[in-house]
């Protein structure tokens, strides 16, 4: 996370993506956390980097686990322009650390005498976050049990196509069939491997397995940090012992330990077990919507759809007053990652739409040295997607004002229909 | 244990030994890049070059013999350099791009106020920000067409400001070809990190060309169409918004500004993104979208050229015309900025993605 967190700030993103735009696509449920000020964007980043590196370290570590928790997932809310899954992943790492004794080791917090030392932990700690993992990779799995992926082998195969060839591996990868052998091999990868790495004698194995698949994408695809994470974090099916190993080369320093054992204790049941409910139960819900969640995209996000398709729109904002219409340009209003995601997706073409509509309500504006007066205008849009190498097809007709649609959690029966 | 391994490793040995076996060759993302610079990139240039140095020489022929003869010499290089300037506007990276080489080209509508009060002081920075406006492209159309032959030979030579009128005018076209001389020469140098930059990442070349290729459709779309046409403005059209209004070139203008889309497209007659399109497509496809998107080229080419001249007027007396054109713009830029952005894997961002 701290190496995230400077490639982040290095990157200049910290201004492109939160500073300058001047919209931002809340979350449903979360619009009325403020959009905090130029320097508080910055305050919380810097919050990130400190409370990540002191977790890493050791040091403080309560305190460390609650601000990295609040701080990020704070930054992750102010726009679900930038939503990943794996910022998701860490939100909730983040969260169950704060729970997890994790400091009582390897740290400073044992070394100056902040924690109380001990060789051992509950073993619910580590069964949390191999359950948390083992959800990632099987719903990711499941959503992968869909026609596009493994018959049509979509959109892999476009993606191999145009994927990072390193100059050895062009031929190969664009075969077809190649693209349906690696869509097999990652749906049946990501339903069993946590099996794999719960069973002892299979766990070696299964991790090469593990690298082999996180390399892969690393190598082929531009997806940050995300495959060094899930590496890593899978060493958590690892035994105790094996970890002792890995970390022998570190320098070791003299603790006053009990006995090395892994012991069973007291559950922190009324945490730990609505949460696993939860993760086990919201990513089922886009099986409550009609229609294709790819085209719907209800119940789309925090479901663990990764690398999953290849959706690519256009939308024109239109407003309307009595006889006058005009169109608008976008990039006036968004950055141009926000306006590729809310072209794809209906609850931010809804929020845009909504947006537009505060601004040009009853507003006196200055075109090219035209005035125009809007009262009581109504918005309008024309978007057109490709999904997962379809032909484009209209998503949203003109004909809708979209002032009039509310944006929640019901079927969006405004779309055009999907023509699979 | 070590079993399946050894099986894995075979299975593996045994995927890779299929290679050789394929039915399709390999496309090279590096080989498209080098062509189209080499053919297109390298020729827009070249042809921006000889143009724009033609135009100084013409205007400072007229300037030494300002006869109705050379006013037609130079109002010919004056369209031959603004026809080129359409093949190299949407090139917008590296030099040209830092420079701002196109908003100091070709800023429109030009501004006659401040271009007249430049002329009466006779001292002016043409490199200030306040005279974007006043120079360019859109200022020598303004000088050289704004008024009648007759009046536009008096008013540069005879008029009280006439010398000045003068002076501005080399002034113009001088700055203009010492900015196309330094673009030319940096890209010179440029070309070979721009070849050699070949990864799928935003900052590829691959992406960075499309991207300035995308803008420049919507560019025809909305500057040289949709604004005049009154779109943007509830219906009132603005016939002094378009491109070349002096002239009446506007329409010749968008036309070749299509074309020269088109060639960048089709990398010419060499490798362009028409053929990694194909490459990245099924076989069984029944029209490729390198063909559908070719032929949505000759339709928007097709529609602009309907509407005839000038264009200033034709947004008033024929403006359905204008808005076909306008909407086979638009239908171009959705098959660019979905269909072939989708196919070829090309971000519109500058960001990570994880691909939902």
């Amino acid at each position: 996370m701290v190496f995230s967190t400077i490639r982040f700030l290095f990157n200049g993103w910290v201004q492109t993506q939160y500073i300058e735009p001047s919209y931002h696509f809340s979350y449903y449920g979360f619009e009325w956390l403020p959009y905090p000020s130029n320097t508080m964007i910055w305050v919380l980043f810097i919050l990130v980097l400190i409370s990540s590196l002191l977790i890493m370290l050791g040091l403080f570590y309560k305190a460390a686990t609650i601000v990295f928790f609040l701080s990020f997932t704070y930054i992750e809310l102010l726009d679900k322009t930038y939503y990943l899954n794996h910022y998701y992943f860490v939100s909730l790492i983040g969260f169950l650390l704060i729970f997890i004794n994790a400091n009582q080791y390897y740290s400073l917090d044992a070394k100056l005498g902040f924690a109380k030392p001990s060789k051992t932990c509950h073993k619910w700690e580590i069964a949390i976050l191999q359950f948390q993992i083992a959800i990632v990779y099987f719903y990711a799995g499941i959503a992968k049990v869909h026609a596009d992926w493994l018959i049509e082998g979509q959109p892999l195969k476009y993606w191999l196509h145009t994927a990072n060839h390193w100059g050895i591996t062009g031929d190969f990868l664009k075969q077809d069939w190649v693209a349906i052998v690696f869509s097999w091999f990652g749906c049946i990868y990501d339903l069993t491997i946590v099996f794999f790495l719960l069973w002892k004698p299979s766990r070696k194995f299964a991790y090469f397995f593990v690298l082999v698949f996180h390399l892969t994408t690393w190598l082929l695809f531009p997806i940050g940090v995300f495959p060094w994470v899930m590496m890593a974090g899978t060493l958590i099916f690892f035994s105790e012992s094996f970890h002792k190993k890995l970390l022998s080369f570190l320098p070791t320093f003299d603790l006053d330990y009990r006995k090395l054992k892994l012991k069973k204790s007291s559950y922190k049941l009324a945490i730990i077990l609505p949460f696993a409910i939860f993760q086990i139960v919201f990513p089922l819900r886009s099986h409550a919507y009609d229609g294709d969640v790819f085209w719907t995209e209800s119940g789309y996000r925090f479901s663990w759809r990764v690398m999953l398709m290849e959706k690519t729109g256009e939308a024109t904002f239109y407003i309307k007053d009595q006889e006058k219409e005009i169109e608008i340009n976008n990039a006036d209003y968004l950055n141009k990652n926000q306006e590729k995601m809310m072209a794809t997706q209906p609850d931010m073409i809804l929020q845009f739409a909504h947006h537009l509509g505060e601004l040009y309500k009853d507003t006196t504006i200055n075109r090219f040295g035209h005035s125009l007066v809007f009262h009581h205008p109504s918005v309008h849009a024309e978007v057109f997607v490709t999904l997962n190498g379809r032909p484009h097809q209209k998503y949203v007709d003109k004909k809708h004002d979209l002032l009039l649609i509310d944006n929640n959690l019901a079927e969006r029966n405004w779309l055009e229909p999907y023509q699979p | 244990m070590k079993v399946k391994f050894f099986i894995s490793c075979a299975l593996l040995i045994g995927i890779t030994a299929c290679d050789k076996e394929s039915d399709k060759p390999d496309f090279d993302r590096g080989a498209m890049l080098v062509d189209i610079n080499n053919i297109v990139i390298e020729n827009a240039y070249s042809i921006n070059q000889s143009a724009f140095s033609q135009l100084d020489t013409d205007a400072n022929g007229f300037a030494s013999s300002p006869t109705l003869e050379n006013l037609e010499t130079l109002r010919n290089s004056f369209e031959l350099a603004y026809l080129n300037f359409q093949h190299l506007k949407m090139f917008n990276f590296g030099y040209f791009e830092a420079y701002e080489i196109r908003k100091a080209i070709n800023t429109y509508p030009t501004d006659t106020v401040k271009i007249q009060e430049n002329i009466n002081t006779g001292t002016y920075n043409l490199e200030l920000a306040e005279n974007v406006q006043a120079i360019g492209l859109p200022a020598l159309d303004y000088l050289l067409f704004g008024r009648n032959d007759a009046d536009v030979i008096l008013a540069f030579t005879t008029d009280a400001d006439a010398m000045n009128r003068m002076s501005y005018l080399t002034d113009l076209t001088l700055k203009m070809k010492n900015e196309i001389n330094a673009a030319a020469n940096a890209w010179s140098t440029e070309s070979a990190d721009f070849t050699a930059s070949t990864g799928n990442d935003a900052t590829g070349s691959t992406n960075v060309l499309f991207n300035t290729f995308v803008q420049d459709i919507e560019l025809v779309k909305n500057a040289k169409l949709a604004i005049p046409a009154g779109n943007q403005t509830g219906g009132s059209t603005l016939p002094y918004y378009v491109e070349g209004y002096y002239s009446g070139l506007s329409t010749d203008l968008a036309a070749e500004n299509i074309r020269a889309l088109k060639t960048c497209f089709l990398g010419n007659t060499a490798i362009g993104f028409d053929d990694y399109i194909r490459d990245v497509e099924s076989e069984d496809v029944q029209t490729s979208l390198a063909d559908q998107i070719a032929t949505k080229f000759d339709d928007c080419e097709q529609a602009i050229i309907n509407i005839g001249s000038p264009l200033s007027e034709k947004v008033d007396t024929d403006n359905a015309t204008v808005q076909n054109a306008y909407m086979q713009t638009k239908a171009l830029v959705t098959y660019t900025k979905t269909d072939m952005a989708s196919a070829l894997g090309l971000l519109i961002t500058f960001s990570d993605n994880d691909g939902d």
